[in-house]
Parts: C-alpha cells; sequence; structure tokens
C-alpha cells in the first residue's frame, strides 16, 4: 500500500479504515512475533479439544448401542460366569424388551503378554445380524458360519501379521488344546476405539476358547425402554438371586468417563503450560504497548486524535491480530487432527493401551468450545492492549509523547 | 484571537511543587506572528502546550476564539485541537515508517472527511510546504529540513487558524531555517496566527512578525519587544 496510490487512486473506504490497514502492514513485524506465538497456543488448545470431543464423540456413539443393564454374577466380589438358566426368570420381568446371554474374555498372547478381547456372538440372533450387517452380507456370513473363522479387530490384525500369523491363529484352550481359527475380515478402522483389540467368534467358538462351560455365559445384557422404571427393574432382578449383580448403563458411562479424566489429566498439563504461556504473552503484550506505543500514542492525541479514536484503532488492530490467530490457529488444528491423525497428541490419549490403536478420529466441530476458546484468548488479549493504551491516552499528550 | 490572563502552571515532583509559568498576561490577534522568546527552561514550550490544548493550566484563564479550553472535556479539546490548532514540534514528531503524505494525513482521520477531500487536501499541504516531490518518501529517510517541511504540512492540512511552533529551526541548519521562515511567511500572507517559541536569533528580525515576547524563569519578563530591537 504505497502513499502514491492514495494520492492518485483513492481509496475507497473511510480513512479510518485506510489508516488502520496501512498502520497494520507497515508495522506487521512488530506483530509477527504475537501472531506466531498466539498460534501455536490456539493450535494447541483447538487440538486438544478436537481430540477430546472426537474421542467423546465416539464414546457416546458407542455407549448409546450398549445395553441398559447387565446382570452378572458375583463370587468374593468378584465377576465370575454366570448360569445361562438366569435367562428365563429375567424375561418374564415387565418392562424388560430384550434379553441377551453374552459370552466374552480376554485371551492372553504367551509371547508378549499382550491380550486380545474375545467376544462371542450369536450370528442368529435378530439384533447381532443388524449390528453385523454392515460388515458381512447374506453369503459372507453362510461362508462365515461354515468353518472356523473370527473377525478382527485391525490391532488384532497387525500384531498377528507381526508375529507372522496373517491369516489364522491356533489358540491354546485352557484344557490344552489347539484351536486353529481363521482370520475373515477385518473390522472397520471406525470402529478401533472399542474394537481395535477385539476377535469376534461364534458363541460355541468362544467358549471353546475361554473355557467356559456350555450353559455358561459372562453376563446377560438386557433393555428396559421406559427410563422410568429403571430402578424398580433393577430392584426385580437384585431379588431374584443373592449373588448378582446388576450394572446399568449408567455406571458403564461413569467408569469410561474415570478413565477419560485420567487420561484428561495429562491434557491439563498442556492445558496448564498453554495457559501460562498465554499470560506470559500478555505480560510482554502489556508491557510493549506502554512503552513502544507511548510516543505513537501523544503524537496522535496531540495531532487533534480524541480518547475515543485512539481506542478504536487499536482495539480494530487487535482485532485482527486476534481473528487472524484464531482462525489459522483453529484450521490449522483441524487439518492435524483429523487429516492428519494427531501425531503425538493422540498417543497421550490412546498410550499405555494394550495394542496400538490407530483409531480414526471422526470430525466433531464442538461450536460451544470454539466459542469459549475464542472468548477465552480474546478477551484477555484485547485488553491487555487497550488497558495500556487507555492509560497512555488520558495522560496529557505532551507528557506522553516525552 | 488567544487572550490569557493571570496563567500559572505548577509540576509536582513528589513534595516538591515548580511553579514554571508565573501569572503569564498575553493577548494575540487574528493573522499576528508573535515569537516567544527565552532560553532552555524559560517556560516557552510550556506555555505553547497550554495554548494548545496539550496541557493544561493549574490556575488563569486561557480563551481561544473567545473558548475557554482550559477546563474542556477531552472529545471537545481533541476536536479543538484537530480543528483549530497546528503544531510544529521542535523534534518534527513524525512517525518514521509512514511516508511524508501518510504523516501529513494523520490529522484529518477522525474528522467526517471522505478519502477524496483527504488526498486533496494533502497534496495541497504538500504543495505549500514544497515536499511535493518526496511525498512517497518514508519520513524515515528524510533529510532534517525536508521533515520539518513535512511537519509543517501536517501542521496545516487540517486548515487551521492557529500555527504554533516549537522550536522549529533547533534542528535545522541555516539555509534550511531561512526556508522555513520564509514558508512561515507565506503561511503569516495566507492568515494564519503564528506563534514560535524559540531562542534562536534568527527570528529577532522578521519582517512579518508583530512582536517579540521575552520569557525568563516562567515569566514574560519585560515589555514586550517590536521586531528588530534589541533585549
Amino acid at each position: 500500500m504505497s502513499s502514491k496510490s492514495f494520492l492518485d487512486k483513492p481509496f475507497f473506504g473511510s480513512p479510518f479504515f485506510f489508516f488502520l490497514t496501512l498502520e497494520f502492514f507497515k508495522e506487521r513485524k512488530k506483530h509477527i512475533g504475537v501472531v506466531v506465538i498466539s498460534l501455536v497456543i490456539l493450535f494447541l488448545l483447538s487440538s486438544v479439544l478436537f481430540i477430546s470431543s472426537s474421542i467423546r464423540y465416539s464414546i457416546e456413539q458407542t455407549l448409546d448401542k450398549e445395553p441398559d443393564f447387565v446382570v452378572q454374577k458375583i463370587q468374593g466380589g468378584e465377576r465370575v460366569n454366570a448360569p445361562a438358566e438366569w435367562i428365563d426368570p429375567l424375561l418374564e420381568i415387565y418392562g424388560i424388551n430384550k434379553v441377551t446371554a453374552r459370552v466374552y474374555g480376554r485371551y492372553f498372547f504367551k509371547a508378549k503378554r499382550d491380550s486380545f478381547l474375545i467376544v462371542g456372538v450369536d450370528f442368529m440372533d435378530e439384533q447381532s445380524h443388524k449390528t453385523l450387517e454392515s460388515i458381512m452380507d447374506e453369503t459372507d456370513l453362510k461362508s462365515f458360519l461354515s468353518s472356523d473363522n473370527m473377525l478382527v479387530g485391525e490391532g488384532v490384525s497387525i500384531y498377528l501379521k507381526e508375529h507372522f500369523y496373517p491369516n489364522h491363529y491356533s489358540f491354546l484352550t485352557p484344557k490344552g488344546d489347539f484351536k486353529k481359527i481363521n482370520i475373515f475380515k477385518v473390522l472397520p478402522k471406525e470402529s478401533n476405539l472399542i474394537a481395535n483389540d477385539m476377535i469376534i467368534l461364534p458363541m460355541d467358538l468362544a467358549k471353546e476358547v475361554l473355557g467356559m462351560g456350555e450353559d455358561e455365559v459372562t453376563d446377560i445384557a438386557l433393555n428396559v425402554p421406559n427410563d422410568d422404571e429403571w430402578d424398580n427393574v433393577a430392584d426385580k432382578i437384585s431379588a431374584f438371586y443373592y449373588d448378582l449383580r446388576v450394572v446399568t448403563k449408567h455406571d458403564i458411562k461413569k467408569a469410561y468417563e474415570n478413565l477419560y479424566n485420567y487420561k484428561g489429566g495429562v491434557f491439563l498439563i498442556l492445558f496448564l503450560i498453554a495457559i501460562v504461556t498465554f499470560v506470559l504473552i500478555l505480560y510482554q503484550r502489556y508491557a510493549m504497548v506502554y512503552s513502544s506505543e507511548r510516543r505513537h500514542i501523544g503524537l496522535l492525541r496531540a495531532l487533534g486524535w480524541s480518547i475515543r479514536d485512539v481506542l478504536k484503532l487499536k482495539f480494530f488492530e487487535t482485532i485482527i491480530i486476534v481473528i487472524i490467530s484464531f482462525i489459522v490457529g483453529v484450521v490449522l488444528a483441524y487439518f492435524y487432527v483429523f487429516v492428519l491423525g494427531a501425531p503425538l497428541l493422540k498417543e497421550i490419549f490412546l498410550g499405555g493401551a494394550n495394542m496400538k490403536n490407530s483409531l480414526v478420529l471422526v470430525p466433531v466441530l464442538d461450536f460451544g468450545v470454539l466459542s469459549s476458546i475464542f472468548l477465552i484468548y480474546a478477551v484477555p488479549f484485547i485488553a491487555a492492549v487497550l488497558i495500556p493504551v487507555w492509560k497512555i491516552s488520558v495522560t496529557d499528550p505532551k507528557e506522553a509523547m516525552l | 484571537m488567544i487572550s490569557i490572563e493571570n496563567l500559572n502552571r505548577y509540576f509536582k515532583s513528589g513534595d516538591t511543587s515548580f511553579h514554571v509559568l508565573k501569572d503569564i498576561n498575553l493577548e494575540v490577534l487574528e493573522g499576528e506572528c508573535v515569537v516567544l522568546r527565552g532560553v532552555s527552561g524559560s517556560g516557552k514550550t510550556t506555555l505553547l502546550s497550554i495554548m494548545a490544548g496539550l496541557d493544561r493550566p493549574s490556575s488563569g484563564k486561557l480563551l481561544v476564539d473567545g473558548e475557554s479550553i482550559a477546563k474542556l472535556p477531552d472529545l471537545h479539546i481533541s476536536a479543538f485541537r484537530a480543528k483549530k490548532i497546528g503544531i510544529i514540534f521542535q523534534h518534527f514528531n513524525l512517525l518514521e515508517h509512514l511516508s511524508a503524505s501518510e504523516n501529513v494525513m494523520i490529522p484529518l482521520i477522525p474528522s467526517e472527511l471522505n478519502m477524496t477531500e483527504v488526498a486533496q487536501r494533502v497534496k495541497r499541504s504538500l504543495e505549500i510546504a514544497n515536499i511535493s516531490h518526496k511525498a512517497t518518501r518514508p519520513a524515515g529517510r528524510l533529510s532534517g529540513g525536508e521533515k520539518q517541511r513535512v511537519a509543517i504540512a501536517r501542521a496545516l492540512v487540517a486548515d487551521p487558524s492557529v500555527i504554533l511552533c516549537d522550536e522549529p529551526t533547533a534542528n535545522l541548519d541555516r539555509d534550511n531555517s531561512l526556508k522555513f521562515i520564509d514558508i512561515l511567511k507565506d503561511l503569516h500572507n495566507m492568515g494564519k496566527t503564528i506563534i514560535v517559541a524559540t531562542h534562536d536569533p534568527l527570528f529577532d528580525n522578521l519582517s512579518f512578525a508583530s512582536r517579540i515576547v521575552p520569557m525568563q524563569d516562567g515569566s514574560i519578563v519585560s515589555k514586550e519587544q517590536g521586531v528588530g530591537s534589541s533585549e
């Protein structure tokens, strides 16, 4: 923006906006450091929030599919396999519309002490059928059930390949026999949050691998459509057997949240670092404005600018910095998290898990969170500029220019 | 035009109070050119600052065009400075990152003029100050004399009735000082009221100056002198 253009080809905005853009671009070096540091902080904050929102969303989606109640058998305070005969009396309780026997447990891969989650599924059950519909069609299902096959999570598939089992694995059952099972399909990446280390087997095969009796189940899941009846139904179920425990969806949600909060602690440290850095920037900004802008503001005031004119100029100058930093920081964070898959940061959340997880982060934009970031960043930042500007403006221009 | 009665100015530093201007009485008529003459510390710059509304008197009366500006609120005093007063500072006080013409436009930014009008006024002021040829040059790359001419253009751009000059030739060589005085003469011919605070002897014999007002230790020391008389 040269002055020649303004004298020969007048700018079609107001003189104020002409001067604002002029000052902003001609003094861009002064702003660049602040913009870069602000960008880093906003990028970090937004990335963390994008990851946590995405994982929270995935957990909520998963929990929605969880049964309302799970009935377990307890022995010595620990869960043990429940008898399948418990299912029939539960079906008779008014208000319960679906009862499913579930079979699952962990299988330890001895060479490395890592474990897989074995889940037994009744493929003929209507609900299971629907859930697996997107993965297997009718033809696949027939073929799957015709011999010993399994569906594996992506983490399991990679792990077995690394240990030279690309197509099958021979499970060592508690009886000491080897059970060879073929890998039929790998579960889609989108399910990695819950299914990364999962192996899905037909019910009988799962019982065999886990060493369970034919009349045993791990637990029993059931649904109660009327939320208001949950307490009544829980009381009725509890009254059936003395060694029974009822776990509700709320309990499961709490367990997930506890795990989530634990991981959130690591992020809290990152947040604190970001906030401390931000406070330092604000202090630097405040001190810089106070020292370097004194003469400038004093001169504007001496040339007839009112306090309001000066504040207006500095407000717009600051809001441009804030908006540029915010938009670029958030866009970079979005790209980093949802396009690049948040390398490094994701490991903080998923690190320490049983198996390396190549979880796909589902893009989730929480506008409430974004607006909060904007306000938390913008308000103190603008204040850190406008307070010293105001302080300088109200002093006599002559004194400010000294 | 400007009427000052029993004006005093004190500065406080801790418990100590400095009496910087003592019972100043001065009348400046419209179109007059008055030289405030005195050594450094005599109070002439403080008096000029008060006349410009950059500083406020501790007591006394100051009327400009019949209006008392001593106690005006900020918005009014800013508007007063923008419309009626053009100031030429000793150190030019240009924004070095802006070009000459951009510096000149600064007093017009808060006005209600559009950019076309602003550009016209800036052009005209640069012409009067004889610095149009350096309009696009950054202020930081101008010589002392050129900077002073940009400062003159800036002081003129809002078409003020009063031009206040604070030690305008202190940072100029003799040639540039004489050129400055020539421009000042033009401004006087345009009907501007001019008040110059200086200790430069070049101003002792200005043909267009009506009076020299000698100052010492914050007071107007003796009867005002006519131009050409010795102190």
